[in-house]
């Protein structure tokens, strides 16, 4: 029962989320959006007895890479969003109470979907949980997690390279 | 009425959708970046719920693969950005057809 509520909560709010993203006209409107998202997006791996993937979901997603986002947007959009209007006063109260109630839900979620337990009765106990990720990451899939290891260092010494000035590259 | 494989599957559908649309229709560069980043997040849910569903937690580790590929492609992305806009003043798709003319 609650598990229902829980997926529409938080499912229709990721959805608002996105078509609020696409529509808002201010890049920074955009990203917080885009977050709150990633938020909900965390409840829905919590209903489906993935608590590890929700933790790095708000870890890795809403924390790193919209920080990296938010970082960009201020560094390439900086005086438009000086010209922005303040924020509309109506939407401060929504602003704060969202999040707070989608977190809320995402723990909720957290205790009603656990594995071996109401929908997910037919899941041993501890799956997804981090250790048996973590083995099934450094055993079965081992050959994949160092391959993408590779592929985030391709793209740290890519980002790198894009980053330094011309003149200092050795090619040119 | 109790929720499915089919629910999560529409839920993704739906989000993959949006992302496209906003990878279609914005001109921002920055909008289209995250519109993507919607995308792959669509692929996740999609991957934790056939996880679910077939009792096997391998759907999870691919999660972490995704998300790997996704910072990836953020910092590339916003690197490629950023130069870009250092040398165009622009992060409007619509003006960098350089290529196309």
């Amino acid at each position: 029962m609650w598990d229902v509520i829980l997926f529409y909560f938080c499912g229709s709010l990721m959805l608002l989320a996105g078509i609020m993203m696409v529509a808002s006209r201010s890049a920074v409107a955009a990203a917080c959006w885009l977050i709150f998202g990633f938020l909900n997006a965390a409840g829905i791996f919590a209903l489906l007895a993935a608590p590890f993937v929700a933790i790095l979901q708000v870890l890795v997603y809403a924390g790193a890479i919209m920080v990296l986002f938010l970082f960009v947007i201020m560094m390439l959009q900086g005086p438009i969003l000086s010209a922005e209007r303040r924020p509309v006063p109506g939407w401060t109260w929504p602003a704060v109470l969202l999040p707070v109630g989608v977190v809320g839900a995402a723990v909720a979620a957290w205790f009603v979907s656990a594995p071996g337990t109401g929908a997910n009765a037919h899941l041993p106990p501890g799956f997804g949980s981090a250790q048996q990720v973590g083995l099934l990451l450094l055993n079965r899939y081992l050959l994949a997690f160092e391959l993408i290891s590779i592929v985030l260092l391709v793209a740290i010494i890519g980002a790198l390279a894009l980053g330094l000035v011309e003149r200092r590259l050795p090619w040119r | 009425m109790a929720i499915g494989l089919t629910h999560f599957l529409v839920l993704a559908t739906a989000l993959f959708l949006i992302g496209m649309v906003g990878v279609l229709v914005r001109r921002n560069a920055i909008i289209m970046l995250m519109s993507i980043e919607l995308m792959l997040s669509a692929t996740n849910i999609a991957f934790a719920a056939f996880s679910r569903h077939w009792g096997d937690a391998s759907g999870q580790v691919f999660v972490l693969m995704n998300f790997a590929v996704a910072a990836a492609e953020a910092a590339i992305g916003l690197g490629i950005l950023v130069e870009i806009y250092r040398r165009r003043r622009t992060v409007n798709v619509d003006e960098l057809k350089t290529l196309m003319e």
